[in-house]
């Protein structure tokens, strides 16, 4: 049997250092968004907000429901999470013969879409989650006027985009705050409508690892209980 | 090794027990969102949801089929004649007051419907769910010479008045199913609900 | 007649007929589990578990999911909206596997670091190999049936490699995909091999695995055969019955992993993007590459070797080369314990050398890790060659290292450490 000096393990030392610093250097690559030509505005959505979903949601069904359907989302399931009765969603929020419990489409059809805009308006249900709120936020934020382009916009996140500045009439007649505002309640509710399982999640999470961390302690102390047998 | 022996064997047990029943309790929790998942989605209970018919131009004598939940549902009009006659002869039938709970508390009546004058019943025969044949006239037919109007099944021969209640001695065993419905207006029924109280 | 007389006879009547109180006995509640096993003897237990979760988790998933390219990712949609807790069952599937991965990681390193994999116990350790290599195709084809943008891109990508295979590559990627580009023949196909052929592989390694380890019985942090010194009963004397001591270790484990684990599925299900992919919420789309396609953290150090080699060499294009890098540093893990030579089991008898590698491999593991994760430069290409070489050498130089190291002695009993 060969001999050597002896040395402590420092090997597990040295894993626990190494995950830290990779665990906090990760943050920089995955999941990093930057707002086409500038940097994204700063925005915390809220999707407890109920009032503020409601106000996107009436926002989005005047000026954006023409072009951008909403199809992986139900009518229902938002009249129920925003809190707004079915008659009153039935009688305002749906312009066509849907019923309650359809899914959100649009009567536009992709052909006439590109005829009028050049491009298919896409769908939206899932734009937050994968672009983030920041950049929906920052879009509706940054068109400006350029001559050279079809509807006389432009738009700082999304260079030469084919939509035109819906909201063009609403933004001059708000202030600026207000029509920060304005687009934040649209951002909530697509923040919302990306991700419409979110509250529940989180509420039951808590009850979840509160249990766990009842459950854990029982086992911990049994599992000391039984090691006192081996020593 | 051998292990020695525990010196606090109440502790032991009870500390083991509770864990143990904290698991159990755990996993029925756990159990749950598994169990619900089987429920129907809301595509199903969209696609079930609750189906609007216009009445306006039903006819004496039509039978207008409506699909609700993948079956049908049979709409049509009862003229006073056929309501005296259902409310007079009940002596052929089975379940002649509807005792069975084949119809909701408002349809256990007579004509076993909610307004007087139409009729909603649902198109499957109770014996093996077959749709039964419409025969609204009082006349006399190959399966019953003293036929008084109603439904005939040509699987098996069960036979149904013009409420839906089923004869005796016919293989059906009860009357036809009465599914919830309102009369949102007097042109429009609503199959699928209760309606709103 | 008592409950107690009652249990019995009827434990008679089937162990007559069946051996279950044998081997109840002799693969759980009796199994002899040395006393000094920590920490890094809970994964295996935990990769139980974890399957368990995944093959229910999966099975309601596919209740509801539709594989085809038209329908998939709308079933998915449909799954997270429409179906009761769905969203639940999706999140905790999604997470499982980031999970697997972690936790068979950390039961590989055991195995390095112990020298579990050390003869009599190759075989358990070629058929956790094994199982390695099938969970990374269950990975794979998994995160392929969203139908997201991800999905696609990173199936396009790596069956795209095979097409670097000298002579036969092209027309083995149209073999593999069954069509001229990767498209719904190709989902529905992966599908399959997802819910049915790998899952069975994969119990099925799983179980010889554990056989296997029974066989020889658990190594130990200290690598002293405890075999050597049997009570009169023929029980190893530095061993316990894994009944009730290490069950409830592993019970108290299961509930330290279950908080993290919960605290992902229900605060950070995506993982900020290392568990779903935010590209993976817009649908496949042919025409269109994302900007950055990564696969799944858990492959990146491999993708990170692959991106290494740029460069052709003997008449084999780089993209070969890289392929079979990658596949090579898989591979390498198989013959670890032919090219130990160490006489003691464990790290921390060897010498000085064998900690400095093991150092270097972690380290490069970490690194390439992340250095996949990121798009190339200069800088970070050059630095990946670098970790590839540390990756590779600790595997390649260890016929050298072990034999030329001073270790230390290990003691015959345990309570002698």
């Amino acid at each position: 049997m060969q001999t050597c000096s002896g040395e402590s393990s420092r090997g597990m030392k040295l894993i626990v250092i190494l995950a830290f610093a990779f665990f906090s250097g990760l943050s920089s690559s995955a999941g990093e968004y930057k707002c086409g030509s500038i940097e994204c505005y700063e925005f915390s959505p809220d999707t407890k907000d109920k009032e503020s979903l409601q106000r996107g949601l009436s926002a989005y069904m005047n000026f954006c429901y023409g072009c951008h359907s909403l199809k992986y989302s139900r009518y229902k399931r938002v009249a129920e999470d925003l809190s707004i009765p079915l008659d009153i969603y039935e009688q305002n929020l749906i312009f066509d013969d849907s019923k309650i419990g359809d899914l959100m489409h649009i009567s536009l059809k992709e052909s006439k879409a590109i005829e009028l805009l050049g491009a298919k308006p896409p769908d939206l249900t899932l734009e937050a989650r994968l672009r983030s709120p920041e950049w929906v936020y920052t879009y509706l934020n940054t068109f400006y006027e350029d001559a050279s382009r079809p509807y006389g916009v432009n738009n700082k996140v999304y260079a030469n985009v084919s939509m035109p500045h819906v909201l063009e009439d609403i933004q001059s007649e708000l202030s600026e705050e207000e029509y920060g505002r304005y687009i934040a309640d649209i951002t909530n509710f697509l923040t919302y409508v990306s991700d419409p399982s979110a509250e529940t999640r989180k509420q039951l999470g808590i009850y979840v690892i509160l249990f766990l961390l009842i459950f854990t302690a029982f086992a911990y102390l049994v599992y000391r209980e039984f090691k006192k047998d081996l020593k | 090794m051998q292990p020695k022996s525990p010196p606090n064997p109440i502790r032991r047990q009870l500390l083991t027990s509770i864990t143990s029943f904290l698991g159990l309790v755990g996993v029925i929790f756990a159990a749950i969102p598994f169990l619900s998942a089987f429920r129907p989605s809301a595509r199903a209970e969209a696609a079930g949801a609750p189906v609007k018919v216009n009445i306006s131009k039903l006819t004496q004598g039509e039978l207008m089929t409506v699909e609700w939940r993948g079956m049908p549902v049979f709409v049509y009009k009862v003229s006073s004649e056929a309501q005296n006659v259902l409310s007079a002869d009940k002596s052929k039938l089975a379940d002649p007051n509807s005792d069975q709970q084949q119809q909701p508390e408002y349809a256990q009546n007579d004509t076993r419907s909610r307004k007087k004058g139409i009729a909603v019943v649902k198109g499957v025969c109770t014996h093996l769910g077959c749709a039964p044949k419409f025969y609204p006239e009082a006349t006399s037919q190959d399966f019953d010479p003293n036929w008084q109007g109603g439904f005939f099944c040509p699987c098996h021969g069960s036979k149904f008045d013009l409420a839906g209640r089923v004869y005796a001695n016919v293989p059906a065993p009860t009357n036809l199913e009465v599914p919830p419905h309102y009369f949102e207006t007097d042109s429009t029924l609503v199959i699928g609900s209760d309606g709103a109280s | 007649m008592t409950t107690d007389t009652r249990t019995k006879r009827f434990l008679s009547w089937i162990d007559f007929r069946f051996p279950l109180t044998e081997v109840f006995e002799r693969h759980l509640s009796k199994y002899p589990a040395p006393t000094n096993l920590n920490i890094w003897y809970l994964f295996g237990f935990l990769l139980i578990v974890v399957l368990a979760m995944q093959i229910v988790t999966g099975l309601w998933l596919m209740m509801n999911y539709t594989n085809s390219a038209e329908e998939a990712f709308s079933s998915v949609e449909y799954i997270m909206r429409d179906v009761e807790y769905g969203w639940l069952i999706r999140y905790m599937h999604a997470a499982g596997a980031s999970a697997f991965f972690a936790l068979i990681y950390l039961h590989m390193f055991r195995g390095m670091m112990y020298g579990s994999y050390q003869k009599p116990r190759e075989l358990i350790w070629l058929g956790g190999w094994f199982t390695y290599l099938i969970l990374m195709a269950e990975g794979f084809t998994g995160y392929v049936l969203p139908w997201g943008q991800m999905s696609f891109w990173a199936a396009q990508v790596i069956i795209s490699l095979f097409s670097s295979i000298p002579v036969v590559g092209e027309d083995l990627a149209t073999w593999i995909r069954g069509d001229y580009l990767v498209s719904g023949i190709t989902l529905s196909r992966l599908f399959a091999f997802h819910v049915v052929l790998l899952p069975i592989l994969l119990i099925a390694i799983v179980f010889f695995h554990i056989l296997a380890l029974h066989e020889i019985g658990s190594n130990n942090p200290d690598g002293i055969d405890v075999k050597k010194h049997l009570d009169e009963d023929g029980v190893p004397l530095d061993t316990k019955p894994f009944f009730p001591y290490d069950i409830s270790h592993d019970i108290f484990a299961l509930g330290v992993f279950l908080i993290i684990f919960c605290s992902v599925v229900f605060f950070f299900p995506t993982g900020g993007g290392y568990i779903i992919e935010y590209v993976n919420y817009e649908p496949a789309n042919p025409l269109s590459t994302p900007a950055h396609i990564v696969p799944s953290w858990y492959y990146t150090p491999f993708y990170a070797m692959l991106r290494a080699v740029d460069f052709p060499l003997f008449g084999l294009t780089a993209k070969f080369l890289g392929f079979a890098t990658m596949m090579a540093a898989v591979a390498i893990f198989a013959v670890l314990p032919w090219l130990d030579r160490s006489p003691v089991k464990s790290i921390k008898y060897k010498g000085i050398l064998s900690k400095s590698f093991l150092g270097i491999f972690v380290v490069s593991f970490f690194a390439l890790c992340y250095l996949g994760m990121v798009p190339p430069t200069e800088t970070k290409t050059l630095l990946s060659k670098i970790f590839t070489l540390g990756y590779f050498s600790y595997f390649l130089l260890m016929p050298i290292y072990t034999r030329i190291e001073k270790c230390k002695p290990v003691p015959e009993r345990v309570a002698e450490v």
